[in-house]
């Protein structure tokens, strides 16, 4: 169920606010309860059988973290952690990747002249990246002992199906907080007991508003452009940068949307949560760029990943070899595919680059230069990201690099992205992009113009949702 | 903090009012009409996942809220931003394309073998029972008027490789194609040639569907598979105007509003002897088969005025014809497999496809046989079904599709009468021609 569809706007998220709300503030195991069973339904509505393996997954972590947390020896913690994260992984691979590795065996088979092997077609659950990444981070933190284990499996059912969350982040995690993150309580000291106030539930609703408004009008706009430049034979070198530009801009505000409305509506039924994006195009480097993107993904890499690697005590070359390690895994986490691993590679180039140049004492390109040189490298990655395989990230690359005209057909495509609609939207998204102030912040002190301002903009937002086919977010699918 | 307060207070009362009152005021409107609330179908049925994404689409597309705010939306958007919905892009000079035909114009060409499969596997089908084909894919309109939608386009080559691969590919293979790509090309570059296609349609103009009808027929009698009959037709001016199909796929009258409809100078075929319009013949030598192309003017107003009354007139006899909206790939000769007493007596199959369709066709290309094949002379059809076509009692079929939308699952075998099943859009695209 996505945030956009009418069942969840019009059906699904009133009922389940009038059911929670329902339940007196003093009960909160019940509202837990209640959020619990929304989780469920809400999983479930993609497909029932989902539901079940949510549910496996969720006694099978809650177990281990038990036996975790009663192991007194460290070796014991580890091995129980070990059989939980092997566990969690193996179902990731499994959903994941299976097809992936099928192909590519096949792949490498027919070049050694050998028949290739059947296939095997498996729906992926959705958001089952998430899920995943939320419980290895619990087993791990109580295997570290930052983290009791869940006081029940109710709570942490209720953690690992928090709908709001659920099917693309952010992550959050259960028992700590993400250092660099704003000073909040841990999700599961906000199960125990969380202040449900009007100014919340308003914060709430104005970034749910905001982030529909950001999805509906700017996203779907700039996925019509991206959708037409990528799908076409031979564009021009100026409608390819304008696609790749559409691109960079439909995925900012497709998943900076889905996490503000996420926050949002956790924000609703009084759970706070801290910002998964902050101006990431404003970023004056790569590092930079993974501190403002994302950013519950990288500070889970960093914690979960990067520091277990070493990072970077083990001397310069290894820190460098853990930064490609958790880029190349970064990749792979968002698709199984070889333009991901390519477009995480990309990512782990520019970083190791930044920190040899520091290393050699040498000035990076700060200010409106870094900004800029940031901004164009990262875009030329989400072409990698973008293209349907490799060899079609090489043909838009290579059309970008040396000016030429759009070929046959492909001409006609001015008349679909160079649009009065196009355009407008295209110039808004990059005054929004490149300004400082994010949605998240702008709706921390509410005043009269800003009610206005997104009454107005959700009931557009609303009409438009009405007037357009329906388009799923993009993070879904990783 | 109390103004704080109250604004709180006013934002959540904007919020909740705007998400909260579509169920109850749908409930209600349900309640009203006398049916059931649609959201109590999760109730009555078993929540897989077909009849959770069923019940989401209906209560998506039967949102009372959503059909009353939705054409004043999109004529909104039409005015200020020109947005012209999925299915339609906005021209030079009031000019409209089928999105999905642009689309396939802009895209990679699409593999061809399987068309080249299905055409030739037809193609042999009908050779064993001595009936000839003559394939005739009808171009895109963006196709031949590049410039109309793009102005950097205008001088460019904008037909898709794949359908150059197509022609080129049947002819090698032998099989007969006429390229209505050279001859539209040849009429646009003349001077003073009124359009051959219309402004606001996907299809083509009464003038260019002529100019294809002549050459069709040219081509029959020149190859020497027919000779020129004896019956006389003529040609009657009927003037029609009716808003184009790809400016009614908008679906906002609001922005129909903002047009004219478009004015065609159509021409209905009569018998020369009695005055009637021209009526299909069960018993003719050749078969036309295809899409929308063969059913604007033919069946839509003026009747009796499109490509298969044209050929017919040029000709001088009547033809047969199978009629499929959209399906002219494979939902065609599927119609035809099942009734393959059509073929009796023919010499010749003239089957129509629009090139999109190379890419897009509804049910794809499939290899469809023709049951019952024998070499001429052998009594092989049934009689029985031949007699039932002949006395125009199987005149209109409607076939189930995969999926819905503008020229999709209407087939028709022609006796000459107007569609009168199918789907919403062609009832209204009827209804609304406004006949001078």
């Amino acid at each position: 169920m996505a945030f956009t569809s009418h069942i969840f706007l019009f059906y699904f998220l009133p009922a389940v606010l009038l059911l929670y709300h329902a339940v007196p503030q003093r009960w909160p195991r019940i509202r837990n309860a209640v959020l619990l069973a929304a989780g469920y339904v809400f999983y479930a509505w993609a497909s029932p059988w989902f539901a079940g393996l949510l549910l496996a997954v969720t006694v099978v972590n809650y177990g281990l973290s038990l036996a975790v947390a009663a192991s007194e020896a460290k070796g014991s913690r580890v091995l129980w952690t070990a059989l939980a994260v092997a566990a969690d992984l193996g179902a990731l691979a499994f959903f994941k990747y299976a097809g992936f590795v099928e192909e590519s065996l096949n792949h490498v088979l027919s070049l050694v002249g050998h028949d290739a092997w059947p296939v095997l077609r498996i729906a992926l659950p959705v958001g089952i990246s998430f899920y995943m990444f939320k419980v290895i981070g619990y087993v791990v933190d109580v295997c570290r002992r930052q983290s009791p284990p869940a006081r029940s499996l109710l709570d942490f059912a209720c953690y690992v199906s928090f709908f709001p969350q659920l099917l693309s982040g952010p992550i959050q995690r259960f028992g700590t907080i993400d250092s660099k993150s704003d000073s909040l309580p841990t999700f599961a000291e906000q199960l125990l007991g969380r202040s449900q106030t009007i100014e919340r539930f308003s914060r709430g609703a104005a970034l749910f508003m905001l982030g529909f408004a950001k999805k509906i009008l700017l996203a779907s706009a700039m996925g019509q452009v991206a959708d037409a430049v990528f799908a076409a034979a031979s564009p021009g070198t100026i409608d390819a940068w304008y696609g790749a530009l559409a691109y960079s801009f439909q995925l900012y505000f497709d998943f900076s949307a889905y996490s503000e409305m996420a926050i949002g509506v956790g924000l609703m039924f009084g759970f706070e949560c801290s910002r998964n994006f902050a101006a990431p195009y404003r970023a004056e480097s790569f590092s930079d760029f993974w501190r403002r993107w994302h950013i519950s993904l990288s500070s889970w890499l960093r914690d979960y990943l990067y520091i277990q690697l070493g990072g970077s005590r083990a001397g310069t070359g290894r820190t460098y070899l853990n930064l490609l390690i958790v880029l190349l895994l970064c990749g792979l986490w968002h698709g199984a595919g070889w333009t991901f691993i390519v477009w995480g590679a990309w990512h782990g180039f520019w970083l190791i680059a930044e920190r040899w140049q520091k290393n050699m004492g040498a000035a990076a390109p700060t200010g409106l230069l870094g900004r800029c040189n940031t901004f164009f490298l990262v875009l030329l990655g989400w072409v990698i990201f973008r293209a349907a395989d490799l060899s079609d990230a090489w043909r838009l690359l290579s059309i970008m690099s040396w000016p030429q005209r759009a070929q046959g057909g492909s001409s006609l495509l001015s008349a679909a992205i160079y649009t009065r609609g196009s355009l407008f939207f295209m110039a808004l998204c990059t005054v929004l992009v490149f300004q400082p102030v994010q949605g998240f912040d702008w709706v921390r002190r509410l005043s009269w113009p800003k009610v206005v301002t997104l009454a107005i903009l959700f009931a557009l937002s609303l009409t438009t949702m009405f007037a357009q086919s329906f388009r799923s977010f993009l993070y879904f699918q990783f | 903090m109390a103004a704080s307060r109250v604004q709180s207070i006013c934002l959540i009362a904007a919020f909740l009012m705007m998400v909260g009152v579509v169920a109850p005021s749908q409930v209600i409107c349900d309640l009203r009409k006398g049916d059931s609330p649609q959201i109590l179908e999760l109730l009555r049925r078993k929540p897989t996942q077909a009849n959770l994404r069923r019940l989401e689409s209906s209560l998506e597309s039967g949102c009372t809220a959503a059909q009353a705010v939705r054409p004043w939306m999109q004529a909104a958007r039409f005015v200020l931003l020109r947005d012209t919905g999925d299915k339609a892009l906005l021209g030079r000079d009031g000019w409209f394309f089928y999105r999905p035909a642009v689309q396939y114009l802009i895209e990679p060409a699409p593999s061809t073998q399987e068309v080249l499969n299905a055409v030739l596997a037809f193609r042999d089908d009908l050779a064993k029972r001595g009936v000839k084909l003559l394939v005739m894919p009808a171009p895109n309109k963006a196709s031949v008027y590049p410039g109309m939608l793009a102005a950097r386009a205008a001088r460019v080559e904008t037909v898709n490789a794949g359908t150059r691969d197509v022609l080129a590919e049947l002819k090698a293979a032998g099989v007969e194609v006429l390229d209505l790509f050279e001859l539209y090309h040849q009429a646009t570059e003349k001077a003073g040639t009124p359009p051959c296609y219309l402004a606001q349609d996907s299809h083509w103009s009464p003038e260019g569907m002529k100019l294809a009808a002549e050459a069709a027929a040219r081509r029959l009698l020149e190859a020497g598979w027919v000779q020129k009959g004896s019956a006389r037709y003529e040609a009657k001016s009927m003037p029609v105007e009716r808003y184009g199909d790809v400016l009614k796929m908008i679906r906002v009258p609001q922005v129909e509003r903002l047009f004219e409809p478009q004015r065609m100078d159509c021409e209905q075929v009569i018998d020369a002897g009695t005055g009637k319009p021209y009526a299909d013949d069960p018993n003719s030598p050749i078969l036309v088969l295809g899409d929308s192309f063969l059913r604007i003017y033919e069946r839509d107003e003026p009747t009796s005025g499109g490509f298969v009354a044209h050929l017919a007139k040029e000709l001088g006899f009547g033809l047969t014809s199978v009629i499929s909206d959209g399906g002219a790939s494979t939902l065609v000769r599927q119609q035809l497999a099942r009734k393959p007493s059509l073929l009796e007596g023919k010499k010749v199959v003239l089957w129509e496809f629009v090139e999109r369709d190379i890419r897009f066709g509804t049910e794809g290309w499939q290899v469809v046989p023709i049951p019952g094949g024998s070499r001429p002379g052998e009594k092989s059809l049934s009689q029985s079904a031949t007699s039932r076509i002949m006395a125009g009692h199987e005149c209109t079929k409607e076939i189930p599709l995969r999926s819905g939308g503008r020229d999709r699952g209407q087939t028709t075998i022609g006796q000459g009468k107007p569609n009168v099943a199918g789907d919403p859009y062609e009832r209204d695209h009827r209804q609304e021609h406004v006949a001078s």
